[in-house]
């Protein structure tokens, strides 16, 4: 019987920190071969607006200073990794004094919200029509609307997104057509305000949905088919099951299997589209956050959202691995 | 071999007459039966056997009304218990299923579904015939006295089919096979993945069991060693047709049919090394058959009149059928040389 021992939770667990190590270790390195300097950068763009800014060089000291720019890189390093373990990504440079944890904070609900609510949506409507285009029952028109329906696979999702904002949000005004809520509303758990966001969430979730669903049911189609050819099903059609119940217990049941290992690879995947999209939609998650940064060259949130999104990522994905014993009987994760 | 108790007196419980299936291909269609005909009846256990292709599983499968595309019958009669199976309607056929005819299937290692456990397996063909079981005491009561016909240990209620032998697979599917005793129960090649040990038990377990309930039986296999221990009756198909159809002991002692001679004569020996000799003779395309008698390409004794004419099914003896000119009385002298020919050889 499908079973975790403590043995592999641990093994799992190590490999999990492992992956949010070397992740740290690169999101520190990158920033620093990069050209330019972050801190000159903002002097200039202050300069830039002000006309002159008096003794820029010492600010420019005095903020390397603050930010430990002058310290040997190794003590950056060291400082660095003590601070994300104790949950401190330190400052925004942009925005200083917002620390990285105060921005992330109020940008990762909405990007997790919106991920975890598209995922679930893409994952069951894709595999359910997967399922019935390769079911021999499933009524001819349906079989003529379901792939009709996943042309849009093929389109980047941040082009489904313009194209779903321009018709329903500019040209019909169904939608919002930016911003996770309405503005002047303050987030609360009433029903006013769930359905605000549940109104501002649709097209971007739609966007990630329709690019996305094609893909899981033609994966799902394509497993189906095969089952479809197992000495098991021939099985339970001798055995006079009803047809619905072969449909989801004999068929559904095994041919969802190799889709969640796809689903577990997907993830980073799915987080790239992920950003695109807030951005199309001005939606203030995580992919909102992190273009900003990148374009005011803001080193701390760079690297604070870079590892906060890996290590949803790898969160979601040793989720994923843990659960695959109760999903599947022959896996067992007890160690020998 | 024990006392047959299946005279002629005995009650029919399966009829299949003129049984055809083909399977489309773009070239045509390939006859996989041809206008087989042949009585089960009751208690009694009958083997088909033939080569690989002669067409024994595609005839067990359109008993089953289990032809899978491109395959499809294209007439006969099946009667079980008088019922005629090809004439049920989608829900009366789910209905029937299992409870008039059961399979025990060619693959036990892949028949049964990885994600269910083996209880659950048992459980579905019941409630899916019976209705939900409310009593869920008795219905484990009723599957620990199936696991006990087949010989299984009761810790294996809850395991999953990785967690199985192949041995005790096709053990799980016997039980199933039986758990609504069914009129009729097809073994298609229950035992030919398993190692002769095993194979062995497997075959005495599914005759035990066929005893205790009082089902019919058809054992598919190549395997004439292992036949000639379980059978009543044996059937030997070639090519799509039904050859010959005889007592078990006839066939070993006395085969009639030139192929049903060949056949027996290659099983191979653990005591001496013979040649093979059924290679002789070429095979026809099975799209387009030869006319007259389907063997006579490759049979040692075909004349003229086996082009011509189709040889008829000859009863030679009570529950004794062949399909060969040679047994017609007016070719008596041909009989008596080809005899001697073996005789001889």
């Amino acid at each position: 019987m499908g079973g975790i021992s403590l043995n592999y939770l641990v093994r799992r667990l190590l490999v999990f920190f492992l992956t949010l190590w070397v992740a740290a270790t690169l999101i520190f390195i990158i920033p620093r071969l990069a050209p330019g300097d972050p801190i000159a950068a903002m002097v200039a763009r202050l300069s830039y607006q002000a006309g002159f800014v008096e003794n820029s060089n010492a600010i420019i000291e005095g903020w390397k200073e603050r930010f430990g720019l002058n310290d040997p890189v190794y003590v950056q390093y060291v400082r660095f990794l003590g601070g994300l373990l104790q949950g401190d990504l330190g400052y925004s440079m942009a925005r200083f004094p917002a620390t990285v944890t105060e921005l992330v904070g109020r940008a990762l609900p909405w990007t997790i919200g919106l991920v975890g609510i598209s995922t679930v949506i893409f994952f069951v409507v894709g595999n359910l029509c997967g399922a019935l285009l390769a079911w021999k029952r499933t009524p001819r028109l349906a079989k003529v609307v379901i792939p009709m329906s996943m042309i849009f696979t093929s389109i980047p999702p941040l082009l489904a997104g313009l194209l779903l904002s321009y018709t329903f949000a500019f040209l019909l005004g169904w939608f919002p057509q930016s911003y996770s809520y309405g503005f002047g509303m303050t987030p609360a758990l009433n029903l006013e305000f769930i359905l605000n966001v549940i109104h501002h969430g649709t097209l971007p979730a739609m966007a990630i949905v329709l690019v996305t669903f094609g893909y899981w049911a033609l994966g799902m189609r394509g497993m189906m088919v095969t089952i479809e050819g197992e000495d098991y099903m021939i099985l339970a059609q001798a055995k006079g099951l009803k047809p619905f119940y072969v449909l989801y217990r004999y068929m559904i049941r095994n041919a969802i299997l190799p889709q969640m290992t796809a689903l577990a690879v997907s993830i980073g995947t799915l987080v790239n589209g992920v950003v695109l999209v807030e951005v199309i939609f001005n939606y203030n998650g995580m992919g909102t956050l992190i273009v900003t940064a990148l374009r005011e060259q803001d080193f701390g949130l760079i690297q604070g959202t870079a590892f906060i999104l890996i290590t949803t990522s790898a969160l979601a994905v040793l989720i994923i691995d843990l659960s695959y014993p109760l999903i599947d009987p022959r896996i067992s994760l007890e160690g020998r | 071999m024990s006392e047959k108790r299946n005279g002629s007196g005995s009650r029919t419980v399966l009829k299949v007459e003129k049984l055809r299936i083909h399977y489309a291909t773009p070239q045509g269609d390939v006859i996989a039966v041809s206008d087989i005909s042949f009585n089960l009846y009751e208690g009694e256990t009958l083997g088909l056997v033939g080569e690989s292709g002669c067409g024994k599983s595609t005839t067990a499968y359109g008993i089953l009304q289990l032809v899978q595309p491109p395959g499809y019958i294209v007439n006969g009669s099946i009667e079980v218990d008088g019922t005629e199976v090809l004439n049920l309607g989608e829900e009366d056929l789910r209905k029937f299923r299992w409870t008039g005819l059961s399979l025990i299937p060619q693959g036990a290692m892949n028949s049964l579904n990885p994600t269910m456990r083996v209880k659950d397996q048992i459980i579905d063909v019941i409630e899916s015939h019976e209705g939900r079981q409310r009593d869920r005491e008795a219905l484990r009561e009723r599957i620990f006295e199936l696991f006990q016909n087949v010989g299984l240990p009761n810790r294996i209620y809850n395991m999953y089919p990785h967690e199985l032998s192949g041995g005790m697979k096709q053990r799980v599917c016997i039980a199933m096979g039986v758990a609504l005793h069914p009129t009729v129960v097809i073994a298609d090649e229950a035992t030919s993945a398993l190692d002769v040990v095993v194979q062995r038990i497997v075959a005495q377990t599914l005759i035990k069991v066929k005893d205790e309930i009082g089902v019919s039986l058809i054992v598919i296999g190549h395997d004439m060693g292992l036949l000639a221990q379980i059978v009543d009756r044996i059937a030997v198909m070639y090519a799509g047709k039904m050859v010959e159809i005889a007592p078990v002991n006839n066939v070993y002692a006395k085969p009639l049919h030139p192929y049903t001679q060949l056949l027996i004569d290659s099983i191979p020996s653990i005591k001496e090394r013979k040649p093979l000799k059924i290679t002789e003779g070429i095979t026809h395309d099975p799209r387009n058959p030869p006319s007259g008698c389907i063997f006579r390409l490759r049979c040692p004794f075909a004349w003229q009149h086996c082009a011509e004419v189709e040889p008829p099914q000859i009863m030679i003896e009570d529950l004794h059928e062949v399909a060969c000119h040679l047994y017609d009385e007016q070719f008596a002298e041909r009989r008596a040389n080809a005899l001697a020919t073996i005789a001889n050889s």
